[in-house]
């Protein structure tokens, strides 16, 4: 019996996660590098109020700016936005100008990041909740209510993601939505946040619904509904609790998908619409002065970049932490040698 | 300058090399590469020297290209009946590019056709008699048109005496094609024209291909004397998305020529290095500006519309557009018959906020509109920051710029409070300005072109008195009168006119290069060094 099996009958199975999870130095430093830019676009107000002093939706194309000793414009004659000033101006436009409209760039990519982030961590978790009881539901009662749902989640997936999230967008964006009582206006930030949890679902629920459906046949299954167990209680109260590793796990890496679904789409109108500012639409204008003002495309792009790499890595960490059969899965079918201490 | 080229005739050659073809970039594929459906600048530009109407534009630039001149037609028509009957006289032996003769009941068939085809050029013909009917019906035609196919005599009866019709008759949407020419969109088999160009190629989304029309030289140019022969042999026009890749081609030598603009990334560059020997500025005739819904709160009230006109700072947004807006505020640009500067609302932005304040409008509640082309969508969200400056809680909506005006051009669109606009002169005349964009009775339900809905019944009368009228200098004072009273009334905040530019490769002599307000780039016009 190894190290690992040892462990599994003192300790429960959350804990040898978290002890598993901490020895990830890697998960962990992603994990502290997500944190640190969450606390980077939580402190937008604080800089906008007292450094910047400006909103990320002011312009300032006519005024001029003190740098160093030296008065300049904001945005010249020619439309040239001001460059970076780091701490040339105390603090405003650190970054520099966002083009001919001159609003403060820094403060838009933190006030963008909020909108991303935002967009993001709700769309993952409204897809998490939906897929787990559309999973759950298809893959316990199987028959036709498994046929309706997995052929609905089908047609879903059949449309790729970019082009379903842009004809959905761009719909949307001129009258937006109404269903029953839900009114949404088009430049509503639940707009994207709604299309995303959408064309996201299937990717979450078909392996949920697997799950299920192999977790149905165990023996715990049986006797809960032999003592009596009513479907809901058997769904909520057994299976679930079995299949939260898989969706923690779904839900770390759906927000650094759903980052790049935003971006894709703002970047192609379709996401978030002006003055409203995200990383995805701050690259798509930013794209635009490539040539003469790169960092307005680079930043985003990076802190876009930095965001998904950092919940990737820690996902998989977090996936290897919760569930170390994959890993020894994985690397078994990679033909790498089985890591010490992780057979049971 | 280009000026010295002017209708240069057949076979004149000013210095450059004859022959030769011409690599040119477009950002996107034409609206439609058909004379009667084309109804946009690059379309316009595509066809401008392959489909000559009954009358034609002067190949000049500036104020001399506005002129209307004989095409097809022998002479200018003769307007008699009180300025309701117009008579031409199509030259004799004239050939479209496929070796069919031209007819005057060709004529005939291509007006037919516009309504046919259902262009959105038809509005400029249906003031024809019996044009209404056959606009609805689309059988039986125009009883208002008689031609003799014998003496080339064409006669058109209109129900009312329309000052523009001569502009109007210039138009390609009205140029001969034969009389086999299906009803449909020929976009990928472009019917054959009677200019010195004809298209011999159309992909769609990709590009398309010129050559001499094989009859320009044996007889078209003949009958045709001043009209410009070309120097090219042969023109390809490729489609190339980004412009900033069509400008990378051009200093590459592996382009002549771009239609589009520069980047506003590219264009500071550009316009330092290259002015002068590949790239010039080309004044156009344009209104940029901000409309405001006169029928509803807030902007209903005239003082609430003055405001805004004097929040609206047209140095801010000649900085938006990288220089390329020359900031005026009224209703008729420089160049257009008319055009007298006044100034009634310096950028004064306190006054502004005391007027809103004074003016103390019911609801502050307002949803601004723009399209998504870069510089249009960075100005309407600068719109949006000034009308929240004044203390309106805006909505900002931005649409693709695609179906932009499909989508304000409907009254049923919820929130159609202000928004963003231009507009580009159909040809040279003041009534273009006025009549479909703030007449009362081009209030329509769909593709409205009065987007402030403004309706003053004075105003309106004078529109239509002016539009019966040739253009003289009586006629042209009291637009310029027109002008002032409207932007007393500020349903706009107009903020400038948009200059164009040509740019060329080092082979081509920039000299030579003749750029129409209309029409764009001649393609008669291009010449390698």
């Amino acid at each position: 019996m190894g190290a690992v099996a040892r462990e599994a009958h003192s300790h429960s199975p959350w804990y040898l996660a978290y002890r598993r999870l901490r020895r990830n130095r890697l998960a962990l430093a992603s994990l502290a590098l997500f944190v640190l830019i969450i606390a980077f676009v939580l402190a937008a107000p604080l800089w906008a109020d007292h450094v910047a002093h400006t909103g990320p939706n002011t312009t300032h194309t006519t005024e001029t700016i003190v740098v160093d000793g030296e008065q300049r414009d904001v945005v010249s004659v020619e439309g040239k936005p001001i460059g970076p000033v780091w701490f040339g101006a105390g603090g405003r436009f650190f970054l520099g100008a966002d083009g001919g409209l001159g609003r403060d760039e820094m403060v838009r990519l933190m006030y963008g990041g909020r909108t991303s982030l935002f967009i993001a961590l709700t769309s993952a978790l409204i897809t998490t909740i939906l897929a787990t009881v559309l999973g759950l539901l298809a893959g316990y009662y199987r028959g036709w209510t498994d046929g309706v749902i997995s052929r609905t989640l089908d047609v879903i997936w059949s449309f790729p993601v970019v082009l379903l999230g842009i004809a959905l967008g761009t719909a949307l964006a001129v009258g937006g939505l109404k269903i029953g009582p839900l009114e949404l206006a088009g430049n509503s930030l639940w707009i994207p946040i709604l299309i995303i949890a959408v064309v996201y679902t299937p990717y979450m629920a078909r392996p949920i619904r697997g799950e299920v459906l192999a977790l149905r046949e165990k023996e715990f299954v049986e006797a809960a509904v032999s003592q009596g167990a009513g479907s809901l209680r058997v769904m909520f109260g057994e299976l679930l609790p079995n299949l939260w590793s898989t969706v923690i796990v779904f839900f770390t890496l759906n927000i650094a998908n759903n980052m790049l679904l935003e971006a894709s789409l703002s970047f192609l109108g379709a996401g978030v619409q002006p003055p409203n500012s995200s990383w995805g639409k701050m690259v798509s204008t930013g794209v635009e002065l490539i040539y003469t003002a790169p960092l307005l495309a680079f930043a985003p792009g990076v802190m876009i970049l930095l965001t998904v790499l950092s919940l990737n890595v820690f996902g998989d960490g977090l996936r290897d932490a919760l569930d170390p059969k994959s890993k020894v899965r994985l690397e078994a079918r990679a033909g790498l040698p089985e890591p010490e201490g992780t057979a049971v | 300058m280009a000026f010295g080229l002017v209708a240069c005739g057949s076979g004149n050659s000013s210095g450059g090399k004859e022959g030769g073809t011409l690599t040119g970039t477009y950002a996107s594929f034409p609206d439609a590469l058909d004379p009667a459906l084309s109804y946009t600048a690059e379309g316009w530009n595509a066809l401008a020297d392959v489909y000559i109407p009954l009358l034609t534009y002067k190949h000049a630039e500036g104020v001399e290209g506005s002129e209307v001149i004989p095409g097809l037609a022998k002479e200018m028509p003769k307007i008699t009946n009180g300025g309701k009957t117009y008579t031409l006289f199509l030259r004799p032996g004239l050939k479209y590019s496929d070796g069919t003769p031209v007819k005057a009941s060709d004529f005939t068939y291509a007006a037919e056709r516009v309504f046919k085809t259902n262009s959105g050029g038809s509005p400029f013909y249906t003031g024809i008699v019996g044009a209404e009917k056959f606009a609805e019906t689309k059988t039986g035609g125009i009883p208002g048109i008689k031609t003799n196919d014998k003496t080339g005599e064409i006669v058109i009866n209109l129900t009312k005496p329309r000052g523009t019709f001569t502009n109007e008759l210039g138009l390609m949407f009205v140029a001969p094609v034969p009389p086999d020419t299906p009803n449909t969109n020929q976009s990928t088999s472009p019917p054959p024209g009677t200019g010195p160009y004809m298209i011999t190629k159309s992909d769609p989304g990709k590009g398309w291909s010129y050559e001499r029309n094989p009859e320009w030289a044996k007889a078209n140019s003949k009958a045709m004397p001043d009209y410009p022969s070309g120097h090219m042999d042969k023109i390809d026009i490729r489609i190339v998305r980004n412009s900033s890749t069509q400008v990378n081609e051009i200093e590459q030598g592996k382009a002549d020529w771009m239609q589009t603009q520069p980047p506003p990334d590219r264009y500071p560059e550009v316009k330092s290095k290259y002015e002068g020997t590949q790239f010039r500025v080309q004044p156009t005739i344009n209104t940029y500006f901000f409309w405001m819904n006169t029928t509803k709160p807030p902007f209903d009230d005239v003082k609430v519309r003055q405001a805004v006109n004097y929040a609206v700072d047209p140095a801010a947004l000649e900085r938006i557009y990288v220089g390329t807006i020359a900031g005026t505020q009224q209703i008729l640009p420089p160049g257009m018959p008319g055009y007298e500067k006044f100034e009634l609302y310096p950028h004064d932005l306190a006054k502004a906020k005391a007027m809103i304040k004074e003016a103390n409008p019911s609801d502050m509640d307002i949803t601004v509109w723009g399209d998504n082309e870069s510089e249009n969508e960075a100005a309407v969200t600068y719109y949006n920051d000034v009308l929240s400056q004044l203390g309106f809680k805006t909505t900002l909506k931005v649409i693709n710029a695609d179906n932009y005006f499909t989508v304000i051009g409907n009254l049923t669109t919820p929130e159609l409070d202000t928004g963003w606009a231009d507009w580009f002169q159909d040809y040279p005349h003041p009534n273009d300005f006025f009549q479909p964009l703030l007449a009362g009775e081009s209030i329509l339900p769909t593709n409205n072109g009065n987007f402030a809905q403004i309706d003053v019944p004075a105003f309106n009368e004078k529109i239509v008195k002016l539009g019966e009228e040739q253009l003289e200098s009586e006629q042209k004072a009291e637009y310029a009168e027109l002008d002032k009273g409207y932007m007393e009334e500020a349903p706009w905040a107009p903020y400038g006119t948009r200059t164009l530019s040509t740019f060329v490769s080092s082979a081509i002599d920039l000299d030579n290069v003749i750029f129409n307000s209309t029409f764009g780039q001649y393609l008669t016009s291009f010449e390698f060094k």
